[in-house]
């Protein structure tokens, strides 16, 4: 039996990556959203930017640990393979990292910046001149940052579906599912930061607004999902048989179970649950803390789920024991 | 002058094949390959019920293939193949990310724990460039596994190639497997 080359470190890389590229999305979004000219989502963008480096950061790093020679990672930047998604990525990665980390200083309070070069030694001259007010780059930075981030949420599953040996991976669909999953959890993660943050309580229209933007990528990424299993069974036969993993296989329960049902429909299903009598009767939007907390907890288990069983689905599906020879 | 233009590649005769495994035993010898970790293995299949039944071996190892995906993904350039074909790791520019394993249709790399890089069949290149042929061929009591060159007309290779019925395996992943099976 094929053993797996790719492990859990690799997932939940996969998973941290998206995760940031989400926030980022979604705070640089709240930011550009106006009402009468009034930066009515500031708090959201602010608790994004600040969330957004991290995860990403993290993953980079497993993502280092799990290489045979981690201290070789820098060959990684010496080299341009265009060919590669990985060495594409790598670059995507770095690019989006730095600009996530100049986002979170660009929201600093001018205190919270001054106390930040406060631990800095005093006679690091050069460090200290970086202590510049840059928040008026705000727009400018987040406008910069949403390709890279669209780029790290697509990469991930470009990383997986340019694989042709791998019929599980190598459809046209994998790319976007990944991308709305990523989108989605980062909607979800800053939902569930700020229904968390006792100092300053999420007020409702906040919550309305990253409600719906995660309804909107939910919606988005099950309308991937359902094509690429119709797909799937209409294609030739080794994605079909591939496909046999999660449809009477041994991923089927994780697919169906947790990652599609508890992980996509319930919390799709508690959002519009929260948000349609608003939309379509008129009623004040109730915003339940637990139901938020409920939903955001859900997709963020969906989307780590969703690389889990594409990542070891995906590699024991190949050409070699299905199809054609038999 | 001009150096004439190589492509070597391996006719395997699985008919032929005992399962005897000393294409095994000959290549981790010559190659040094850590235990547990193999370069050419030898694929059974059976077929059928007591007493219709049959049973094939099938040998197979890197295929060295015209495109391949091992080398297109990997991030470093570290798997990369020579003009004449063969398909190599750079062991000082790995950095283990394993992607080239799992681009493999054909599992033919292994991760090399100890040095942290991964390896695989090199079709005896060190043999190769002294004009031998690689260590499995040379070891076959019956003869399975043919080397050569195919640009060159009158190898044995290019006769069998010419004459012979053959298949090569997965070829829908657009490798250009060069691991012909004759029929």
């Amino acid at each position: 039996m094929h053993e797996f080359n790719w492990g859990l470190l690799i997932v939940i890389y996969l998973f941290l990556g998206g995760l940031s590229a989400g926030l980022f999305f979604a705070a640089g979004l709240a930011d550009y959203m106006t009402v009468d000219d009034k930066p009515v989502y500031a708090r959201v963008a602010r608790m994004g930017a600040f969330l957004a480096p991290w995860p990403v950061a993290i993953g980079s790093g497993l993502l280092i640990l799990d290489l045979g020679n981690w201290y070789r990672f820098y060959k990684l930047f010496i080299h341009f393979r265009w060919e590669s998604p990985m060495s594409i990525g790598s670059y995507l990665l770095t690019i989006f990292t730095v600009i996530a980390f100049l986002y979170l200083f660009a929201w600093l309070t001018a205190d919270e910046r001054q106390w930040l070069f406060s631990k800095v030694p005093a006679t690091w001259k050069q460090v200290h001149r970086l202590n510049v007010d840059i928040s008026s780059w705000r727009g400018k930075i987040a406008m910069v940052g949403f390709p890279f981030s669209i780029g790290v949420g697509i990469y991930t599953g470009v990383l997986l579906g340019a694989v042709s040996a791998r019929p599980f991976w190598n459809t046209n669909l994998v790319a976007q599912m990944f991308l709305f999953s990523a989108l989605s959890s980062g909607a979800a993660a800053l939902m569930l930061a700020m229904v968390l943050n006792k100092k300053s309580p999420a007020e409702k229209h906040e919550i309305k607004f990253l409600v719906t933007l995660d309804v909107v990528f939910i919606s988005l990424e099950l309308f991937i999902i359902l094509p690429y299993l119709i797909h799937g069974q209409l294609s030739s036969l080794a994605v079909k048989q591939a496909l046999g993993l999660i449809l009477g296989g041994p991923y089927t329960f994780v697919f169906w179970g947790p990652f599609l049902v508890m992980g996509l429909l319930v919390p799709l299903a508690i959002e519009v649950y929260e948000l349609a009598p608003n939309i379509f009767k008129g009623h004040e939007f109730h915003g339940s803390r637990n139901l938020a907390l409920t939903a955001a907890g859900l997709v963020l288990i969906g989307g780590f789920l969703l690389r889990y069983i594409f990542v070891y689905a995906g590699q024991v599906s190949s050409f070699h024991q299905m199809g054609l020879l038999r | 002058m001009a150096m004439k233009k190589k492509r070597y590649a391996l006719v395997v005769d699985s008919r032929k094949c005992i399962n005897c495994k000393a294409c095994v035993v000959a290549c981790k010898a010559e190659n040094n390959v850590p235990i547990g970790n193999f370069r050419n293995r030898i694929n059974e299949e059976r077929k059928g019920e007591y007493p219709k039944l049959s049973i094939n071996f099938e040998p197979e190892q890197c295929h060295h293939c015209a495109e391949p995906s091992c080398v297109r993904v990997c991030p470093t350039g570290a798997s990369w193949q020579r003009k004449d074909g063969i398909v190599l790791v750079n062991y000082d520019e790995c950095i283990g990310c394993r992607y080239c394993m799992v681009a493999c249709p054909y599992d033919a790399r292994y991760f090399n724990e100890e040095q942290g890089v991964v390896d695989k069949c090199t079709l005896c290149s060190h043999r190769v460039d002294k004009g031998n042929v690689p260590a499995c061929v040379e070891t076959c009591p019956s003869k399975v596994r043919v080397f050569g060159d195919l640009e060159d007309t009158s190898s044995r290779i290019h006769e069998l190639l010419a004459t012979r019925r053959y298949r090569v395996k997965e070829p829908q992943t657009g490798n250009g497997p060069q691991l012909y099976y004759l029929l």
